[in-house]
């Protein structure tokens, strides 16, 4: 099964995320996501826990949320993540951990800015193999 | 193909029968040539998605140069009226709120600036903060940034990043009344501190150009342009701050859907009634952003004058860097429309357009009352910009509304694809001397000219279409992208 790879938008940029189970899948997700930033694997000696309480009736919210964290991290904390670990998840909210490295934005080392992830097209699709869904990034 | 309908050379209608819910017609300006490429992207869908507002007005509507966005397509404008129980989007402004772009000119010509040319452009892009996730030299405490919030660029000409008469040629002036920083999250707050005054990344710019066509040479003299003139082009837009205030509010806003029982095909078209607590809320949040991204290109634009200043040791005012105009290209605002012969307060989204308003319109600074608002239309890096002025077609047709550049044609993994062992900033500079920086690796590859469709044949269309009229075309000579 391929993690993650990288969907054609005439605007944005959209990943393909596959996963064995739903905590894979949003492991995945957070990985793909930040392939498209850096294109590169980081370091892992900066340790985030995330923890989103919310009742939901379906993932894809709480999917948009748990990237949406991590990009803010990225963002204003500068830490580039790529290893991640999803601890918990059900309707009442996701409980994960992220592993990345401080980065510098001036060296010029990151591919993309994301501005968010955004819930076009995103539905969470279940079969077989496990599950899988697509994800629009406003780049 | 959905169901497309031609109207007339420039008209086409998906009916609104194309899809059950679909509350009005969707009508997509372009031509024949055009709406090929069109209907083999998924943007026609988008509009028809639009279409399912409760409170919409007349169409949903789409500009030539449309193309498949989220929630809705970019070049989608749609107006929603609030005594209809009339739907806000934030999906209908974007994430980057208030991108948008400002013209200035000056006095040189291109014997003044071709031996410095290559001195300008790396100064511009050694003083001016860009690329991912950069940060910059203007900062600002939590009071300062709400003052942002409120004044927009009239927070900049404070701070003696410009004169009084930049505001005048902004469009409201720098800042939309109804600002309130109160409904900003920290997080945007946060978010914002840190970026006033930088480019950003992706297809943000600055560029320096020459105008090498004139079209209507009375309007031109009123935009003080005139051929052979140089000018610079500044596209920015809300940086951080925006994607935030975006985010928190389409979160919010899926919570809506069922809240008020509204049904629309796609999640990112989440939305609240204008008149309701949570459409307030945004309104008065997003106009934070828009403010602030008006202060945002008004500190770009005092960067860029200090540059030219140092270039040519010359004051900016005896180069004459003026501020022609600045338009946003993603903005909803409440404006006053005529909808069946009655004025009419509506909401109108402009998702990359840009407001076109006519002669003789009450927001048009007096100097262009005669020619119609001055209409900024960026193309890519290698080929040409355009002056347009707004037209009473616009008003008549679009809630005063036109095209805001060339429109994506590729996706930017085909463009990199395209590009592959090619260097564009070479390409450029041997075939049109145009000289690029770009901060990002991959950015020149995702911004190189085929990615684009022709700006020429876009502007064609909103021109011949009568939704505004062109008055003048720049081409680039430097270029620099984050």
């Amino acid at each position: 099964m391929i993690p993650y790879e990288i969907i054609e938008h005439t605007a944005d940029v959209g990943l393909k995320v596959n996963g064995t189970t739903l905590k894979e899948l949003f492991e995945n997700a957070a990985s793909g996501m930040f392939y498209i930033v850096a294109h590169k694997k980081s370091s892992a000696n900066e340790h985030k826990k995330i923890q989103i309480k919310k009742e939901v009736e379906d993932f894809e919210e709480l999917l948009v949320d748990w990237l949406s964290e991590l990009l803010y991290i990225f963002d204003s904390q500068k830490i580039l993540f790529s290893n991640f670990k999803i601890l918990e998840l059900n309707n009442s909210g996701v409980i994960g951990e992220a592993f990345g490295e401080k980065i510098d934005p001036s060296k010029n080392t990151l591919q993309t800015e994301i501005k968010a992830v955004t819930f076009h097209d995103l539905k969470i699709e279940e079969d077989k193999n496990g599950f899988s869904c697509k994800i629009i990034f406003d780049v | 193909m959905y169901n497309i309908k031609k109207i007339d050379s420039f008209h086409w209608e998906i009916p609104a029968s194309y899809k059950p819910g679909m509350k009005v017609p969707g009508l997509i300006f372009a031509s024949e040539a055009l709406i090929d490429s069109i209907l083999k992207d998924k943007a026609p869908e988008q509009v028809a998605n639009v279409a399912f507002l409760p409170g919409i007005v007349k169409y949903s509507l789409a500009m030539p140069d449309i193309h498949w966005g989220y929630g809705f397509s970019i070049g989608g404008v749609a107006a929603t009226d609030p005594d209809k129980n009339g739907v806000i989007s934030p999906g209908g402004v974007g994430y980057d709120i208030n991108c948008g772009v400002r013209l200035v000119r000056s006095e040189l010509t291109l014997k003044d600036i071709k031996p410095k040319l290559q001195d300008l452009i790396n100064s511009l892009f050694n003083n001016i903060p860009s690329g991912v996730g950069s940060s910059g030299n203007i900062r600002v405490s939590d009071k300062e940034e709400s003052e942002i919030f409120v004044k927009g660029a009239g927070w900049a000409i404070k701070k003696g990043y410009g004169v009084k008469e930049d505001l005048e040629y902004t469009e409201d002036r720098g800042s939309i009344e109804g600002a309130d920083p109160d409904k900003v999250s920290d997080r945007a707050y946060e978010r914002g501190r840190k970026q006033s005054g930088t480019l950003g990344s992706g297809n943000h710019f600055i560029e320096v150009q020459e105008i090498d066509e004139i079209y209507d040479e009375h309007a031109a003299n009123i935009f003080s342009l005139f051929k052979g003139q140089i000018t610079v082009m500044i596209h920015s837009g809300s940086r951080g701050l925006g994607y935030q205030v975006c985010d928190d509010y389409v979160k919010s806003m899926v919570r809506c859907l069922s809240k008020y029982n509204i049904s629309v095909p796609d999640r990112q078209l989440a939305c609240a009634p204008i008149n309701s607590e949570e459409g307030r809320s945004y309104l008065a949040a997003m106009k934070c952003a828009a403010n602030y991204a008006w202060a945002n290109r008004q500190c770009l634009m005092y960067l860029t004058r200090e540059v030219f200043e140092n270039v040519f040791d010359k004051s900016w005012k005896d180069i004459g860097l003026d501020l022609v105009y600045d338009v946003a290209h993603n903005i909803a605002k409440m404006e006053r429309h005529q909808v069946d012969g009655k004025e009419k307060i509506l909401c109108v989204h402009r998702k990359g357009a840009t407001r076109a308003l006519p002669p003789d319109h009450p927001d048009v600074p007096d100097k262009y009352k005669e020619t119609g608002q001055p209409v900024i239309i960026p193309g890519d890096m290698g080929t040409h910009s355009y002056v347009l002025a707004g037209t009473r077609g616009a008003m008549n047709e679009t809630f005063g509304s036109t095209c805001h550049g060339a429109g994506r044609r590729l996706s930017r993994s085909a463009a990199i694809k395209k590009c592959r062992g090619r260097q564009i900033d070479r390409e450029l500079f041997q075939k049109s001397g145009i000289i690029v920086r770009a901060k990002g690796r991959s950015t020149l590859a995702e911004e190189a000219p085929e990615a684009y469709k022709d700006v020429t044949s876009v502007v064609d269309v909103v021109h011949e279409a009568g939704i505004s009229r062109k008055v003048a075309r720049m081409r680039p000579l430097g270029v620099i992208k984050g």
